[in-house]
């Protein structure tokens, strides 16, 4: 309590409860809210917003190889649509989002509630679950590549499997990219979660504890249901990246064995065997895909971040 | 301090119903076999790492047994011959700059859409996710010339400014989230107290939202750090320049054509992920205290 | 005390960073220095040490007026590709000499990113082995200077096989029988999907006699039934244990692992292994050999290596131009690559001088025998589109003819255009 944070009473002017017209330093609220947000606006706009419109640009030119033929309209999308291998890599795509970030939910809730725990060796267990996170992904995509290959066959060798070949068969495959994922970004939630786990205050175990709730009504009727903020925001990122991903099949498999995402097919067209416009409209759809999966998130977070407490004013 | 939430999430996982007092030897099996599992899960590749990066030789490196050598730290003295510290004094300023600009810029977008009247603000909010949804093998090219136009190109600027703009969508989300989940009467009580809005926000909203902060900096301290495609196509080369960690160490080569530096990565990797985990570590020390369970009670 | 520690921890990252930020920035890169001649070129030999790096020095005492330095790009094809792709595009003048892969020279050449050579082709094709010559052309144009080539071995264990099969069945039922022997597996190669593997399947089908396109590359000459013939070679030879299990995952160094480890009687590889494996006192007892075929007549392989370029925006188009000149043809720098590195020169009498050198001598014969992949503009999209058809085939998940089909049907568009 002593350090409750107490702002200074050196303001000169008063607060009223009517926030939107108060004028505080000169600002009201909402030119103070556009001050607030301008700097951000203006840098994603300064860096994103021209490449973005670029690539969409291209996407409505034809192109062969680097040659630039003609204003294409939207054939581009039309032959990516009708093209097999776009939906076989979505498919991927999909498949890969939900199982890795379902078991990255699961496992770093877990974490998440470990490391909130005081026990000893709390510090190494805390060290030891940050690990697969920083390492660098192209490196941990290519250690896992060495754990799963026959040649070496770390894992092979550890568990006595022979010559067990995960990367190179139908469904195994995918099971390596999922598990190395899983591995690599686990603590991403785990860390999100831990620093939402921070703010349930803690006076509502005690009184749930009094009435006799066990640990798992706890963790569902308290731990979750305020966690959902930092859930939704993990969830989220973790969806849109998962829809992004290329290094570790890339890496891994090379997209053989059905494990090729969009990102792998978006990266052909634009860097092995480059076709501007067609690379362009492929990415122009994964972002709308991807756009449209964020939105979903965005109603469910929106309504509890912003729309429901300004609206009560 | 914030014992009592830490004691209650506690006693909340691992497991049984009943009063504190009645933990059993048989409750400390099953927690000491799950934190087995999971150091195990999260260190036995790290352990790998380690033992490949001390292999010398060919044969030692290839072999699927661990602890055929011979051993030394050849792989290490290579690593910082090729001006690997220079890599790494790179990555950290780049990343700790995207850290700093995405935190402070980032705090006051947050803070504006969890708490100051705005229109639009899930179209806002849904705006600022798209920014970092685009495939980025595709903003490559353009931003490439842009960066060629403009002598971006191998510099620090270069990388932390896209950085930056790619990150916070991130940062808004968690710290908006972080914003929100703080109860207004905190914020309203300093108002009456006389602060105005910005006092309220440095004073009283930033402070306790020191969890979502921190973790929210770790993440991006972590992301830029490991950021490989804008790095590789923007500074390429040149450790004394503005090279990264992760293109350094995926420039590295064998000794002939096609021989690939098993050892030598490794090495590479484990002395980037040591600091990486002392600075996580620091900062997550922050995400737990962070918090004062006095101040939400308040 | 919790908000004034949140704000230090915050400021002590800052002070890292300013710390961090003063011996560095940014000094401009490359432009503003001297007339220096830039070689993008990348992989092993370009690092410092390097035989590359020999090269551009033993350059530098003879040309002091025109210095050449190497900007050392990523290990991986593709990625060199792209980043002198960026450069290029862009126009830039930051390359003046570039090292193009023998795959990409019609593409670079479509995209006029190379400088004809032309006006030198009697100098460099008298000096040069017909095989990288050829990779170095396109259009009938000659669009870079050859510098080193590479083609496949078969290497065996000399401890299990008296003599190196000439016959690629011939090559399985050893492979297979010793295998079984030795409680071991039998033949690896380059089985991933990714360019190696087209190369290996080229080197199949080359062998029993097909070809891609006619002479000039203006007609498919893609013959369906041999290609068929190669594909099921393949496939039987993954189904029936004649490849070792983790031949479809496998690139150069996973080959080169098993076969250095004693994992497996018979290993396709190029030259580099060659050296890698003497170094090695635990490694089995080996020889090299040419490629078999499936008649067991001659050898034939396929062509690998790196060219030099001289990019069109160049502002030393000259003196770049004299420096692939003299790369492909003076012998002491052309000596330099097989003495000092690993990869393969592609001057004709350099192989004479260094017969005596069993790798220079076998080398010899099968470059003179070698085929480039076709150095297409669309070769890349060829290659993608056989490693589509053909690998799902190979590993018994697709009809082999309705693959090989494909591949023909492919090969077709590419000429209508």
């Amino acid at each position: 309590m002593a350090d409750t944070p107490v702002a200074p009473a050196r303001s000169v002017e008063p607060a009223g409860p009517d926030q939107s017209s108060v004028r505080a330093g000169g600002f009201s609220e909402r030119t103070l809210a556009r001050l607030f947000i301008a700097p951000s606006i203006i840098l994603m706009a300064l860096v994103a917003l021209f490449p973005v419109v670029y690539a969409f640009i291209l996407s409505l030119n034809e192109y062969t190889r680097r040659q630039h033929v003609g204003f294409a309209g939207l054939q581009n999308y039309a032959d990516a649509l009708t093209d097999g291998r776009f939906w076989e890599s979505l498919r991927f795509t999909l498949v890969f989002t939900v199982t890795s970030v379902g078991a990255e939910f699961l496992i770093g809730l877990g974490f998440a509630l470990i490391m909130n725990q005081a026990f000893r060796g709390r510090g190494i267990t805390r060290a030891a679950i940050l690990i697969p996170w920083v390492i660098p992904t192209v490196i941990a995509a290519q250690m896992w590549f060495f754990m799963f290959n026959v040649t070496p066959g770390f894992i092979n060798n550890v568990f006595g499997l022979g010559n067990f070949n995960w990367l190179g068969q139908q469904g195994w495959a995918t099971f390596a990219v999922i598990f190395a994922d899983v591995w690599k970004t686990s603590p991403f939630v785990a860390l999100l979660l831990l620093a939402g786990l921070q703010t349930i205050p803690g006076d509502l175990y005690e009184s749930a504890m009094t009435d006799g709730a066990n640990a798992l009504q706890r963790l569902w009727y308290i731990t979750l249901p305020l966690l959902r903020p930092a859930i939704l925001v993990a969830l989220l990122f973790r969806t849109v990246e998962a829809l992004r991903v290329y290094d570790l099949p890339q890496v891994m498999t090379g997209g053989a064995f059905n494990t090729e995402s969009l990102s792998i097919l978006v990266q052909q067209y634009v860097v092995r065997t480059p076709n501007p416009g067609y690379g362009a409209a492929l990415s122009t759809l994964s972002f709308v895909i991807i756009l449209g999966v964020g939105l979903v998130f965005v109603s469910m977070l929106g309504r509890q971040l912003v729309i429901g407490r300004t609206t009560e004013r | 301090m914030s014992d009592v939430t830490q004691e209650a999430t506690a006693t909340q996982t691992t497991g049984r119903q009943g009063p504190v007092k009645a933990r059993s030897g048989g409750r400390t099996w099953a927690r000491t076999g799950l934190l087995v599992i999971v150091l195990f899960w999260c260190l036995f590749p790290f352990f790998w790492l380690i033992m490949t990066s001390l292999k010398l030789g060919d044969r030692a490196l290839n072999s699927p047994d661990l602890f055929q050598g011979p051993f030394g730290l050849d792989n290490y003295a290579s690593v910082f011959e090729q001006n690997f510290h220079l890599n790494l004094r790179n990555s950290l300023a780049i990343a700790g700059m995207t850290t700093i600009i995405c935190i402070v810029i980032g705090s006051l977008a947050g803070y504006a859409l969890a708490r100051l009247p705005m229109k639009r603000k899930i179209l806002l909010l849904s705006g600022v996710l798209a920014v970092s949804l685009f495939p980025p093998v595709a903003l490559v090219p353009p931003l490439y010339e842009a960066w060629r136009t403009l002598g971006l190109l191998n510099t620090w600027e270069g990388l932390y400014l896209p950085y930056t703009a790619f990150t916070l969508p991130l940062t808004i989300f968690i710290l908006t989230a972080f914003y929100a989940s703080i109860p207004r009467e905190l914020e309203e009580a300093a108002r009456v107290d006389g602060a105005t809005p910005f006092q309220a926000f440095y004073k009283v909203i930033f402070p306790l939202a020191a969890p979502g902060v921190f973790a929210a900096a770790i993440i991006i301290f972590v992301t830029a750090w490991n950021e490989f495609l804008l790095a590789n196509t923007f500074a390429p080369r040149n450790p004394e320049i503005a090279q990264t960690v992760p293109v350094a160490i995926a420039a590295f080569t064998g000794q002939v054509e096609f021989q690939r530096p098993v050892g030598i990565i490794t090495a590479a990797c484990v002395v980037v992920v040591i600091p990486m985990i002392i600075v996580a570590l620091l900062f997550q020390r922050r995400i737990v205290a962070g918090l004062t369970s006095g101040g939400l009670k308040g | 005390m919790r908000i004034r520690s949140a704000w230090l921890s915050l400021t002590a990252v800052a002070v890292l960073v300013a710390v961090a930020c003063t011996p560095g920035g940014d000094d401009g890169g490359d432009e503003g220095e001297t007339r220096q001649l830039v070689w993008a070129i990348g992989g092993a030999e370009a690092q410092p040490g390097g035989v590359h790096e020999q090269v551009a020095e033993l350059w530098n005492e003879q040309n002091p007026d025109t210095p050449i330095r190497i900007e050392l790009l990523p290990e991986e094809a593709d990625q060199q590709r792209e980043q002198q792709a960026l450069e290029l595009q862009a126009q830039g003048s930051g390359f003046d000499v570039l090292g193009v892969d023998v795959i990409w020279t019609g593409e670079y050449a479509e995209n006029e990113w190379l400088e004809s050579l032309e006006d030198v082709r009697g100098e460099i094709e008298g000096a040069t082995l017909p095989g990288p010559f050829e990779s170095a052309t396109w259009g009938d144009e000659l669009w870079v200077a050859p510098y080193n080539s590479n083609a496949g071995f078969l290497y065996y264990r000399t401890d299990l096989v008296d003599e190196p099969p000439t016959t690629w069945d011939e090559l399985c039922e050893e492979a297979i029988s010793v295998a079984e022997d030795e409680g071991i597996n039998g033949f690896i190669g380059q089985g991933a999907r990714y360019e190696g593997f087209v190369v290996n399947w080229l080197e199949y089908y080359w062998s029993a006699g097909g070809e891609l396109y006619n002479e000039d590359q203006t007609q498919v000459a893609f013959d369906t039934e041999l290609g068929v013939q190669a594909t099921e070679f393949m496939a039987d030879a993954m189904a029936d244990g004649c490849y070792a299990p983790g031949f479809n995952t496998a690139q150069e160094e996973e080959a080169r692992n098993e076969f250095q480890q004693g994992n497996v009687v018979f290993m396709r590889n190029w030259p580099y292994v060659h050296s890698l494996l003497e170094e090695d006192e635990e490694a089995p007892e080996f020889d090299i050999a040419p490629l078999p075929t499936f008649t067991g007549d001659g050898t034939i392989s396929a062509l690998g290596g790196f060219n030099n370029g001289v990019s069109a925006f160049s502002d030393n188009i000259d003196a770049a131009k004299e420096f692939v000149v003299w790369a492909a043809t003076n012998e002491e720098a052309q000596t330099m690559l097989a003495t000092e590195g690993s990869v393969p020169p592609t001057m004709a009498s350099v192989y004479d001088d260094l017969a005596d050198d069993p790798v220079m001598a076998l080398l010899g014969d099968v470059l003179g025998e070698a085929k480039p992949r076709p150095p297409a503009p669309e070769w890349n999209e060829i290659s993608v589109e056989m490693q589509r058809a053909l690998f799902p085939a190979v590993n018994g998940e697709a009809d082999i003819q309705s693959s090989v089909e494909a591949v023909r049907s492919h090969l077709e568009t590419t000429v209508e255009q």
